[in-house]
Parts: structure tokens; sequence; C-alpha cells
């Protein structure tokens, strides 16, 4: 942790994040827009895992369990939807889901 | 009982939650019409109760408020939903809950069969209802809150048989008349209450009172916002210049013309210049306005009355005339006398309505007196107890009616002058002759009807309050006898309500003293003349009918004149509706509403459309769209956040 | 944190221990009872009640629970104040009603056996708005609002009837997902600035000179994104019409009423908490000038309510209707907010007390008429104030109290938030507000005129509502009406419930 600069992590952080926002934004699958959220959410860890070790707090440790156990519901919740559109449409493309607009 | 007052204005407001809700499904017509008539009833208790507790404190406490919440607190306004019970209130709700009564009872009778009976006998108690806060409300809000529901209840009442045919248009074209007439004062009383809230910061009784009372507010103040407040007021009350819904809205049932159009809701606008009597004695012009216009309406409505042939509309514009005394009253400052004339008012206008109700419910709704005759014979109870009413409302002595009107010609001379005097007379001249010329032609000589008419007593339940009301016509007056016959007791009346008008009549100018003599000897002329014209109208229209034929025939300008109405409607047709319908019409309509208006509205209407349409073409159905929606939103906040630091 | 400051916080969290044991209990008599589900709903009334019970009792209580030691020991996880406890009654009262909608509605009705799992995931709604209207540390609110979030995505899909509900849940779950994730992303940066998720903390903190604004904006712009979300104001409203439209009514009713109010709570104490410095004499907030608040929020607001307003003129849809007219009042209520002022919050909590009345009610003849219908097109309401002339009236009193015009309860609502405005002189502001109402009178009276004035095709079907169900109206239109004329009752209390613990 010492001989690596605090902006590192950071900046992985970031990237993670913008990783994560542009496979939201751009994929059409719904598993893998899912995972991206699962990247966002991994990356937010990240910066809170690196602040808590460079303010030498464990709130930021304590709050990333939190979010692991959250982010788990939230992607049991999401495949569980997944798989109820999948059974009606046969693929989960999001840009098909589009009965209900303007 | 003082504190329990709400109730009067509770129990009207029950009786119409239940028949407006279940009516129709009660369907009994006696249980609609006892608990129609019942309500109004407990109210008449109530009021009764309050009123001799109020007997009961000495005269300077005899104002009481009972706070029921605080309604509306916004800035520097501030009312309370409180009513106020003094003398004055407390007489005006033993006359409307107490003739109020008499008259549901009879319409139970009056409109048995008919299809809207249980919404009759709803809007009846409506009507109590909003009646009830207009008088007891202690600020102004809520006597303009009763005000606009009393007017919204005689709208709906008259146009009560919406589907018929009146006169030259339909009952609902009156109902609308009367309604547009309305709201023109109503619009003046509301500058009035604007201008009082602006002057005084407050909207309440006691506090408008009090500054009126004390503060240095110039007399132009004072004077606009009596005048608007009597415009306000002529309009509910039927003066000049907006006197004309009133014979209209006889198209409502007859039990309605009795208690809205003759005993309580025409009366509110006494009531409000009465109870604002300080505000109008300090604007002495328009108290001259208030004397002179309830004069010429006096004058003018009696005139009309003479040669009406519709028995309803003879009493309609009797009842217009009456209410032009009882602002001649309030004019010349004899406030109490006109409350006074309010009372017995009620009792007889009330009666003679409901006696004519019954004479017409008898002839299968004829109305037309030259069709009548010789009735006394089939409704001797209908008779007796019109002829009383007659003799009332035409000053016969020792009947209610002249004491009240007495006192209002000896004031109109006291205060006043001469020529007030002497035109009141005059009009009471017309009046005992309008009066018994209906009665004549009713009750008195040959049948004139065909033989498919077969005339007979109403039931019961329709002449017992006509006997009610007919003990009250000959002895209401009692109460306010002046003291030149009940001695050093004075005019107990006017002993009653005295502490109301205390500062109103501080702040008027006191007149010289006039003699017994004076007042004996004007009484004596009036007194003679109401009985050669009473004579005169009995020989002429039971036995010389030829001399009213001739009559009308010499002086047929004269007649064609007066059975026209003096062409008001006409006139205000031609000088008001139709410039303002051609205006309406040609520029307003057509150029300024179809070309600008509409189109200004029309353009926003399609701007709005046609941009609401491309609006909601940003709601795509997907998903990632409305997430990149999001990122922009965030991004521009951004950028702009880093612009501004 | 020693154990006594435990006991003595958990004093202050008796609602939300009481909506946990409800939850708890129904899911008992769930794995029980499982052949016979007529119980369950009475189960969970009588868990609301007992709720409730702790709900009146809290009001006037005050204080912090769960402080941590390593931060000052007078502020924890959760604040209790009059503000929070009006907001959970609030989101009581329409759980109690949205209870009543469900055992009404049809669509429930087929889903009899997982009723259980439904009232189940009611309560973890409601636990998780508890939890938000009171949290004050950055950790309790990303669990309450996912907890709320998880609950609803389940929900709105819960009928799996159609691809509708589906669809629906998928598109709520992706978009809350994707603001819980920004938000989570700018919760970890003021993490790290400050070195503490507490609000008062966070508070005391930011007023020193070295902290970078420019990572403190953006991180507050994700933070407030995700509520934003939450109260669906624009751009973050988009799901809002989609979910809405799909979901059950009941859950359609109880998110745009409870899910709104619960957010608009945690949001206007995250302000208030997080960034007031001072509030003056006059009740105007001293906020820490990161950035222009009132102008960001004002803005936010005149966006929310002009896009909710302008895309509800087009649509036939009821249900899809009420959707863009609850985003419109969501801007109203941002309105109320964007006065910074003890004035505006209570402008807020009246119009939400008679909000929640007005869109309850809407909601509810909406689909007590869809029962029977089997349409929420508004082409179908063609003559049906005739056929139906109970449900037509009330549905008008609703619709006219939605536009805010006397002698509605809704009329009140908008007349408090534009005094609030015209108090703080933000007149522009007022107008474009008054403005706004009229273009919604348009849409709300579109319907009253297809029920009213338009000639229908088909002979209407005659709609009869059940006794329970027109009690269950009337308890909804009479205060709607009540409270247009005699509303002092509500604005004493929300005047005594403003007082936020705080600075």
């Amino acid at each position: 942790m010492n001989n690596i600069p605090i902006e590192y992590y950071l900046i992985l952080s970031a990237l993670m994040f913008a990783v994560g926002i542009t496979g939201v934004l751009i994929r059409r699958n719904a598993i893998v827009v899912f995972m991206s959220i699962e990247l966002m959410l991994n990356s937010a860890n990240l910066s809170l895992v690196t602040f808590s070790s460079y303010l030498g707090n464990s709130i930021g440790q304590i709050f990333v369990f939190f979010v692991m156990t959250v982010a788990a519901a939230e992607a049991a919740v999401g495949l569980a939807i997944i798989i109820a559109i999948f059974r009606n449409k046969l693929n989960v493309n999001i840009d098909e889901i589009n009965i209900f607009k303007w | 009982m003082v504190n329990y007052i709400y109730l009067t204005v509770l129990f009207p407001l029950a009786g119409f939650l239940i028949n407006g809700i279940f009516g129709n499904r009660i369907k009994n017509e006696k249980i609609i019409g006892i608990i129609g008539s019942g309500a109004v009833g407990l109210s008449f208790l109530v009021s009764l109760f309050s009123f001799f507790q109020l007997l009961g404190m000495p005269a300077e406490e005899r104002s009481v408020i009972v706070n029921l919440f605080s309604w509306l607190n916004i800035g520097a306004l501030h009312i309370n939903f409180g009513y106020l019970v003094d003398p004055l209130s407390i007489v005006m709700s033993l006359i409307v809950t107490g003739v109020g009564f008499l008259i549901h009872v009879y319409a139970i009778g009056y409109m048995h069969g008919d299809k809207g009976f249980f919404r009759f006998f709803a809007y009846l108690n409506l009507f109590i209802f909003a009646m009830m806060n207009l008088i007891l409300g202690d600020n102004f809000v809520v006597l303009f809150l009763g005000w606009e529901g009393v007017g919204l209840c005689s709208y709906l009442l008259i146009g009560f048989w919406y589907d018929r045919k009146f006169e030259k248009g339909t009952v609902s074209q009156a109902a609308k008349k009367a309604f547009v007439v309305n709201r023109i004062g109503d619009f003046g009383f509301l500058l009035g209450m604007f201008l009082i809230f602006m002057t005084f910061d407050s909207l309440n009784f006691q506090d408008v009172f009090a500054k009126a009372a004390s503060f240095p507010v110039s007399e132009t103040t004072f004077s606009f916002i009596a005048l608007f407040l009597f415009i306000g007021a002529t309009g509910k009350s039927a003066q000049i210049p907006l006197f004309v819904w009133l014979p209209d809205a006889m198209a409502g049932p007859t039990p309605v013309s009795a208690l809205i159009h003759a005993a309580t809701m025409v009366t509110a606008g006494v009531y409000m210049v009465s109870r604002t009597a300080i505000i109008f004695a300090s604007a002495p012009v328009i108290m001259t306005v208030v004397a002179v216009v309830g004069l010429l309406t006096a004058f003018f409505a009696a005139s009309m009355g003479l040669v009406q042939n519709d028995i309803k509309k003879v009493l309609a514009y009797s009842t217009v005339s009456q209410l032009g005394y009882m602002f001649l009253a309030a004019g010349v400052g004899a406030f109490s006398a006109s409350i006074f004339h309010v009372m017995t008012h009620a009792f007889f206008k009330a009666l003679l309505f409901l006696g004519a109700g019954s004479v017409i419910h008898s002839m299968h709704e004829e109305q037309n007196i030259q069709h009548y005759g010789n009735l006394k014979k089939y409704m001797p109870r209908t008779y007796i107890t019109f002829l009383l009413a007659a003799l009332a409302i035409s000053g016969f002595p020792g009947f209610s009616g002249f004491f009240s009107k007495d006192e209002i010609l000896w004031n109109a001379f006291a205060k006043g002058n001469f020529v007030f005097w002497l035109i009141g007379a005059l009009t009471a001249v017309m009046t005992a002759f309008y009066m018994f010329r209906l009665v004549s032609l009713t009750f008195f000589g040959k049948e004139r009807f065909g033989h498919e008419h077969h005339p007979h007593e109403s039931p019961a339940v329709m002449t017992v309050p006509l006997m009610i009301l007919g003990v009250l016509s000959v002895i209401g007056g009692y109460i306010g006898i002046p003291a030149i016959f009940s001695g050093e007791n004075g005019n107990k009346f006017e002993e009653f309500l005295k502490p109301v008008y205390e500062n109103a009549e501080r702040k008027m100018v006191t007149y010289g003293t006039h003699t017994h003599f004076e007042e004996i000897l004007l009484m004596a002329l009036s007194v003679a003349f109401a009985l050669t014209a009473i004579y005169f109208a009995y020989v002429i229209y039971t036995r010389r009918q030829e001399i009213a034929e001739k009559t009308s025939a010499k002086f047929k300008g004269l007649y064609t004149v007066l059975f026209n109405k003096y062409y008001i409607d006409e006139i205000y047709e031609a000088s008001v509706v139709k410039p303002i319908q051609t205006v309406s019409e040609k520029f307003l309509w057509k150029i300024a509403d179809n070309k600008i208006i509409d189109g200004v509205v029309n353009g926003t209407g399609i701007l709005i459309e046609k941009s609401s349409n491309v609006i909601r073409k940003l709601q795509t159905g997907i998903a990632q769209f409305y997430a990149v929606v999001m990122m922009v939103g965030i991004a521009v906040v951004l950028f702009w956040i880093i612009l501004s630091l | 944190m020693d154990v006594s400051n435990i006991i003595e916080s958990l004093k202050l969290i008796k609602p939300e221990i009481a909506v946990s044991a409800s939850l708890i209990l129904v899911l008992i008599f769930d794995l029980i009872f499982h052949k016979d589900k007529k119980l369950i709903p009475y189960v969970a009334l009588l868990g609301l009640f007992a709720t409730g019970y702790f709900v009146i009792h809290q009001f006037g209580t005050t204080g912090f629970g769960f402080a941590t030691k390593s931060t000052f020991k007078a502020f924890g996880m959760v604040t209790v104040d009059s503000f929070g406890t009006f907001f959970k009654l609030l989101i009581l009262i329409s759980a109690v009603l949205v209870l009543f909608f469900s055992s009404f509605s049809d669509e429930i009705k087929k889903t009899t056996d997982r009723l259980g799992e439904y009232y189940v995931l009611i309560f973890g709604m409601i636990l998780g708005m508890f939890l938000m209207v009171s949290a004050t540390d950055f950790l309790l609110i990303y669990l309450s609002m996912e907890l709320l979030s998880l609950s609803s995505y389940v929900l709105a899909g819960f009928t799996k009837l159609r691809d509708r509900n589906s669809e629906a849940s998928l598109k709520y779950v992706i978009y809350g997902s994707v603001s819980s994730g920004l938000m989570l992303f700018g919760i970890s940066i003021i993490y790290g600035l400050t070195g503490s998720t507490n609000l008062y903390v966070i508070n005391s903190l930011i007023q020193s000179p070295q902290i970078n604004v420019l990572a403190l904006s953006f991180a507050l712009i994700l933070v407030m994104a995700g509520m934003g979300f939450k109260i669906s104001a624009a751009p973050f409203h988009f799901w809002t019409p989609d979910v809405y439209e799909g979901s059950p009514i009941t859950i359609t009713a109880f998110l745009s009423v409870a899910s709104k109010a619960a957010g608009f709570g945690l949001l206007i104490r995250f302000i208030k908490t997080g960034f007031a410095a001072m509030t003056l004499n006059n009740g105007y907030w001293m906020l820490n000038p990161i950035f222009d608040w009132k102008l960001i929020i004002v803005i936010l607001a005149i966006l929310t309510m002009t896009l909710g307003n302008f895309s509800a003129l087009w649509q036939n849809n009821l249900k899809r209707m009420l959707a863009y007219s609850s985003i419109a009042h969501a801007g109203y209520l941002l309105l109320g907010l964007a006065v910074f002022s003890n004035q505006g919050i209570a402008a807020i909590l009246i119009y939400f007390f008679v909000y929640m009345l007005m869109n309850l009610g809407a909601f509810l003849i909406v689909m007590l008429i869809a029962d029977k219908l089997g349409s929420e097109d508004v082409d179908d309401y063609d003559g049906l104030g005739y056929t139906s002339p109970f449900l037509g009236i009330s549905l008008a009193v609703f619709l006219v109290s939605l536009t805010g015009l006397p002698p509605t309860a809704g009329f009140i609502g908008k007349l408090y938030i534009f005094s609030a405005l015209i108090d703080a002189k933000m007149f522009v502001v007022a107008v474009i507000g008054v403005l706004n109402s009229v273009v919604s009178l348009y849409y709300y009276i579109r319907v009253l005129k297809h029920m009213y004035l338009v000639k229908p095709k088909i002979q209407p079907v005659e709609i009869i509502p059940g006794l329970s169900q027109k009690f269950l109206v009337l308890l909804l239109v009479v205060p709607v009406l009540f409270f247009g004329i005699y509303f002092s009752p509500i604005v004493e209390l929300a005047k005594n419930c403003v007082v936020l613990l705080g600075f």
C-alpha cells in the first residue's frame, strides 16, 4: 500500500466506473448490463476501501461489506426478472423491451 | 344555549345531507318532509332559547361571539369561522327559522307528488343553512359565504321546474336572469369587502366596526365602501336598478317565492345595511342615496303592481315595493324600523304567497286573477287568512303592517323630510289599492273560471301554517308599538335592537324634535288614505268593474306603461343588454375573441400540444436511453458547476 | 459504542421494530397457513396498526440513535424528530389504504397463492421508507434506499401476468441500480473527502476551506441523482411512467405516494442536516455555498413539472397519465424545497398530506373502474359519469383537487407552496408554477369530459361499487373536500413538524 500512491487506486476505480457506465449504456444484453452495474458498484467499493485504508478508519470497509450484500441481492432480483422476461420473449435484449413508451 | 347557536346552522345542513344523499332512496314523502321541516324546526327552537337567554342578560352584554375554529391564516388575513349572536342576528334568525319552518311544513302539502320532492327539501334546507351563515357570521367572509350560498340556492330553486315554460322563455332562463343580476350586485359587495380590508386591515365585524367608529377615516372612503355595499344590497334585495330579476323569480314553486323571494333572502340586503350601520352612518351622502333609491323603488314597484294580472307577479312587485320601504327606513337612519318591517313583512308576505299558492294549487296552476272570483265560498280558510295579510300590508290600524309601516313613514318625515313622507304615503295608498284589487278579484265577485275547475280548500298541512301566519300578521306588530301609544315603556323592539346601532346613532346628525301631534296627524292621514283605497278597490273590483275598464281605457297610455312595467326590461334590453350583445358579438366575439384571444389561446394550446407531443417522445421506452439522459443531465450540471467556480 | 447506548437507541426505533416484527409475523403466518391465505391481510393490518401506535407515540420525541464511538457521541445513524415522524405517519396511512386497495384489487386477487410474499414485500418497503426518513448516515441512507428499491422492484413485477409487469420490473431494476451505483460512487468520494459518513460530522467538516469544492460538488450531484431517482425528478424521472403503467395499480399508488414521500423526507433531511450552516430567525436556511443550491433545485423543479405536465397531455392510459401527473406534483413539491425555509418545508408537508389523499383516491377509482372495465383507457370512460355516478363524482373531486382548484384540499396545498414562494420573493418561479397548473387542468378535465360529455359509442357498463369499496372511497373524498374548507388542523400539524434536528 505504501509503495503505490493513492491516486493509482482512485484512477483505477474511476476507470472501472466509466467502463461500467459505458457498458450499461451501450450493451444490448440485459445480463451484460447487470454485469456492468456490478462493475460500477465494485468501483465504488474499491474507492471506499482505498479511502478507508488511506484515512485509517474502518467505516469504509464496513460500508463495503454492506454494499457487497446489497449487490448480491440486487443481482438476484435482477436475474429473476430477466428469467421471467426470457420465458416470455426468448431473448433479453434491452432495446426490444419497449411496450411502454411515449 | 347561545353558545350552541351553531346548531341552528348544523340542523339544516344535516337535513340537506340526509335528504340530498338518501332522499331518492327514502321515497316516502312524509319522512322526507319531516326531516326537512324538522331540521328547521329544531333550529327555530335553538334560536328561541338563545333569544330568551339573550333577553335575560343585561342590555350591554347582549353580544356573544361563538368561535368555531380558526379558518384562514394567510399573511395578514386572519379569519375565524365564528358566529355573532346579538339582538339583530337573533331577531333575523328567529324570522328565518320560524317563518322558514312554517313554509317547510306548507311545502309538504304543496309539493305533494312532485318527482323532485326530496330534491326540493334538500335545496330548502341548504338555503336555510346558507341564510343562517349569512345572518350569524361574525365577519364579512362568512357573511359572503352565506350570501353566495343563498344566491346559489335561489338559482337552484327558481329553476326547480327547469323543464317548464315561463312567460316568453323557460324557467331556466328566469333562473339564469336572477343569477346574473345577482352577480352584478355581488361584485359590488366584493369590492366593498376589499376596500374594508384595505382600510381597516380586518374583515371581522367587531374590529371593523370599532375602527370605523374611532379611526380617522375620510368620508370619501366611507362613501365608497358604503356605496359598494349598497350595490350589493340592491342586487340581493331587488332595488332599483337591479330589481328586474325578482318578478321573474316567480317561476319557482310558490313556497320558494314565499321563503326566499319574500320573507328571507331578499331581506339579506336590508340586514347587511343594518349590520354595517356604522359605515353607512359615516357616509351621509350614501345614506340619502339609500333612502331615495328605496323610496323610488317602493313607489314605482307599487305602481306596477296596480295593473298586473298574475297573482304572484302582483305579490312580487309588492315585495319589491315593501323592500323599498325598508331601505327608506335604513336610509333615514331608522335601522330598527327597517328590521321591524323585515319582520312584519316576513309574516304577512309569506302568508300572502302561501295563500296565493293555496289558490293556485286548487285552481290547477291558473295564476291569472282575472280568471278567479268568489273563491271565498270554496276556500274559507285561505280567504280569511289572505284577507288578514292583505289588511296587514295595507296598514289597517291595529295590524302588524300598520305599526311597522307607520314607524317608517314617521321616521321618513322626522329624520327625512315631508316629500319622503308624501311619496311613502302615496305608495301606501297604492299598496292598499292593489292588494284589495287582488283580494276582490280573487275572493269576491262573480266566478270567472270555467267548469273544468273545481276549487277546493287545501289540506290541513297547508292551512295550518296559513293560520299561524295569520295570527302573527295580526299581532306581530304589538312588540313594536310606538311610544305614543304604549306610554313611557317606549318601543320595545327598538329598545332591544338599540345596542347594535349605538355607534351609528352617535355618528348621525340629531334632528329637531317633533311633536306627538304631528305624529298622530300623519298617522291618521295615512290611515284615512289607506282605508279609502281599500274601499275603492273593493267597490270597483267586486261591483263596478266597468269603472276599472273605463279608467284603463281613458288612461290607456299610462295603463300600458304600467302594465309593461315602465318598459324597464325593454329599456335594459335596449340600453344595456343589446349594446353589450352587439359589441360582444361584433367586436368582442368576432374580432377580439375569435381572432385575437382565440388565436392566442388556440395558438398557445396548439403550441403546448405540439411541443408536448415532442416532449413525450423523449420517453422512448428503452431503458438505456433513459440512463443516457440521466448521465447527460448529471454532466450538464457538473459542467455548469465547473464553469461557475 | 457500548451496550447501554444500543439499548437507548432501540427505544428510538420502536416503529421500525414493529414493522420488522410484522414482516416476520406475516412471513411465519404465510408458512404456517399456506393453504388458506385469507388471514394474512388481517395480520398485516394488525401489524400496521401496532406500528401506527408507536409512530403516534413518537410525536414529540427527539433524539439521535446508534452513534459510533469514532464520531461525535451525540450524532448517530438515525435521527428521530417530528419531521421524520410526520413522514412516517404519512407512509403508514398510505400503507393502510393500499392494504385495503389490495383486498379489492382483482389483479392481486389472482395471485392469492403468493399473497404472503406480497405483504412481506410491502412491509419491506415500509421498513425501508421509515429508515429513509430518519437516516442521517450514508450507510443507513444507502441501505434503506436499497431495501425500499429491492422490495419495490419485485412488487412492480409481482403479478407476472403479462410481459408488461416484467418489463416494468426490469426497467425499474436497471434504472434503480444505475442510480444507486452513481449514488454509491458519490458517497465514496464524500467519504474520502471527509473521512466520515455521518451527515452531522460531514456538515461540520465541509465548512473548512481545505475541502476540494469541485470533487465535493461532483459527489453531491451523484448522491442527489440517486435521491432524484426516488422522487422522480427530471431528468431522473424516466422510469416513472413505464413502471407506474406496468405495475399493479396498488403498487403504483403506493410508489407514487409513499415512496415519493420517503424520497422527499430523505432529500430534505440530507440537505438540511448535511449542508445547512444555520437556520435564521425568520425560518430561512443558510446553506453551505458549495454551489447555488437554490438555482439547481429551481431548475430541477421547473424541468420536472413542465416535463410531467406536458407529457401527460397526450396520455390515453389513465395510469400513465397519473404517473406523469405525479412527476408534475414532484415538481411543485421541489418548488417548496427550493425556498429553503421552514415555511417551504411546512408547505411541502401540507402538500404531501393532501397529495396522499387525492392521488390515492384517483388511483383507487381507476382501479375500481379497471377491474370492471378491463381497461384504463380514457376513451373507455365515455359516459361513465352517468352510469356510475358515485365513482364519476368521486373521480371528479380527486381530479379537481389534483388540479388545485378550490374548494378542494389540492387548492390548499398549492396555496401554501405558492405563498411560500411569494414570501421568498420568487415571483417568476411562482408564476411558472401557476402556469403549469393551468396546463395540468387540461388533461385532468379531459377525463371529466370523457366521463360526462362524450357520447359513448357503446352502452357503458354500470359499475356499482360494493359497500366497503364505497366506504373507502368516501374515506378519501370527504377529507379532500373537508380539508379544502377547514384546513387549519393540517396546517397546524405541519407547522409543528418542520423542526428538524440539525443546524
